[in-house]
């Protein structure tokens, strides 16, 4: 990620924009939207390979600015919302793609399940995720 | 499967308020399969976005909307080595890949 970094520094013109943005485990929100309300259902839990990646690259950005790198200017934290027609579409995607890092337990899964069940036609499964946009100048 | 990304809106939002992409040359790294690039990239003097997935930048290159595509470049690369002179960007986006 450093090595990373350190080639973006070259490239980019002095005083160049470097926008940092990614997505931060937080055990995300699940819930169930329709157009008349959205409701809460559960939350994901985080895995601990996840845990570190967003680790690793907090610890580089910091990297990057002690040596002169980049120098933060603004950050902002985000929701970032996910939508599926249905629970179960929202369960496949998890396992397929994103099965290293989050999971979600029975309890939220019934939970989610059941609600949508029960809601308007129009309902949808959901994930309300967090999201990092930082904004770094090149020093 | 009909999955809907950033519904709110939040992203592109955000972006924008961050930076000002007009007339800049912008690097995109972890462009996948476009979806980040087609909401700045109009206003961009050139973007280049860059992947080391291809069958994603396939993907975005058969996307590319047509009247963006003389100024959208996609290039097959690990950030580690980005085969560019040095200072030749305005403005680079780690798009959910730090």
């Amino acid at each position: 990620m450093v090595h990373a970094l350190s080639e973006i520094h070259r490239v980019l013109i002095p005083n160049g924009i470097l926008i940092d943005l990614r997505p931060l485990l937080s055990r995300w929100e699940v819930e169930v939207a329709s157009a008349r309300e959205t409701r809460l259902t559960g939350r994901v839990n985080d895995f601990e390979v996840g845990l570190r990646d967003d680790a690793a690259a907090n610890r580089s950005m910091a990297e990057s600015e002690s040596n002169g790198w980049f120098i933060r200017e603004r950050e902002v934290f985000f929701p970032y919302v996910y939508s599926w027609d249905s629970p179960h579409e929202m369960e496949e995607w998890i396992d397929e793609e994103w099965n290293d890092f989050i999971g979600l337990d029975e309890e939220a899964q019934r939970a989610t399940r059941s609600a949508w069940a029960l809601s308007d036609g129009d309902a949808r499964a959901q994930l309300r995720m967090k999201m990092l946009i930082g904004r770094w100048r090149r020093g | 499967m009909t999955i809907q990304k950033d519904t709110e809106g939040n992203e592109k939002k955000l972006l924008h308020e961050f930076a000002d992409f007009s007339n800049r040359c912008v690097l995109e790294i972890g462009s996948g399969e476009g979806r980040l690039t087609w909401q700045y990239a109009g206003a961009s003097s050139l973007t280049v976005g860059l992947d080391s997935d291809h069958d994603a930048l396939r993907v975005a290159s058969i996307d590319a909307p047509h009247d963006r595509k003389h100024k959208i470049h996609f290039v097959h690369s690990e950030a580690e080595h980005l085969p560019f002179s040095k200072e030749t960007f305005d403005i680079a986006i780690l798009a959910w890949s730090l």
